[in-house]
């Protein structure tokens, strides 16, 4: 027999009073959409400056020689750090006279790839990601995105990478 | 039925039509809020899309907000 002085056990389980819940009218609701919006927005505003800014920076820098045509073989790279010394990168030879550059961290969780001559591809051991060593676009394992790349150029028997140009 | 009590249905029709397209509006401006991160993650796209992605925005939150006045208002008068 259950004492008539306690609560009884459904009210325990259910302890929310009708006067404590939260009761949203459909006017609130309607007002709660309208500030959604303006987040979405404000988050489309926060991309939209983000992108500029990267933009304005990529304009800042200059190009920079980064090794001597002689200095890499046929099928070599060298690992370098471009545009400031914290973004490493990897120049590959994949030709006598084509040079490529990319980025070396890859878009998936920004682990740093390696090249493999052998099939000519960069690969990324954290999972397994294989990225085209022609144009770096994404082939194999989780990456959707080609690698970043940058523009190289022969001059006076050296080798010079900048930002490529901004697309229109 | 009295003409007030159909007029008042024919309202709430509308209400929720209105309703209906502010949601419409925000799932649109949810999916380009997307693409513009999609935008800005190497390699970048084109500036361009990012513009035309903000402007798309602008006119959905502007579009939601004269909405939401022109709900709180009929519902006010209703």
């Amino acid at each position: 027999m259950s004492d008539p002085s306690q609560p009884p056990h459904w009210k325990q389980d259910f302890p929310i009073r009708w006067d404590d819940d939260a009761y949203i009218t459909r006017r609130e609701f309607t007002k709660f959409l309208g500030l959604t919006s303006l987040a979405f927005l404000l988050g489309t505003l926060w991309a939209a400056a983000s992108r500029w800014t990267k933009m304005t920076k990529a304009r800042q820098f200059r190009p920079a020689q980064v090794a001597g045509v002689e200095e890499i073989p046929v099928g070599g790279y060298k690992l370098f750090r471009y545009p400031t010394p914290e973004d490493p990168c990897i120049l590959l030879r994949l030709g006598p006279e084509k040079f490529v550059a990319f980025s070396q961290l890859c878009t998936h969780l920004v682990c740093p790839v390696h090249f493999q001559p052998s099939s000519r591809r960069l690969i990324c051991p954290c999972h397994d990601g294989h990225f085209s060593a022609e144009d770096g676009r994404p082939l194999a394992g989780p990456p959707q995105r080609p690698l970043a790349s940058w523009a190289v150029h022969l001059r006076d028997g050296k080798v010079w990478v900048q930002p490529l140009p901004e697309k229109a | 039925m009295s003409p007030q009590t159909r007029l008042r249905n024919r309202i709430s029709i509308v209400l929720n039509m209105v309703m209906a397209f502010v949601i419409m509006i925000l799932l649109a401006q949810l999916w380009l809020f997307t693409v513009a991160l999609e935008v800005i993650q190497p390699p970048e796209g084109s500036p361009s899309i990012v513009v035309a992605i903000l402007l798309c925005s602008a006119i959905g939150c502007g579009a939601v907000w004269a909405l939401i006045r022109f709900f709180l208002k009929t519902e006010k008068n209703q």
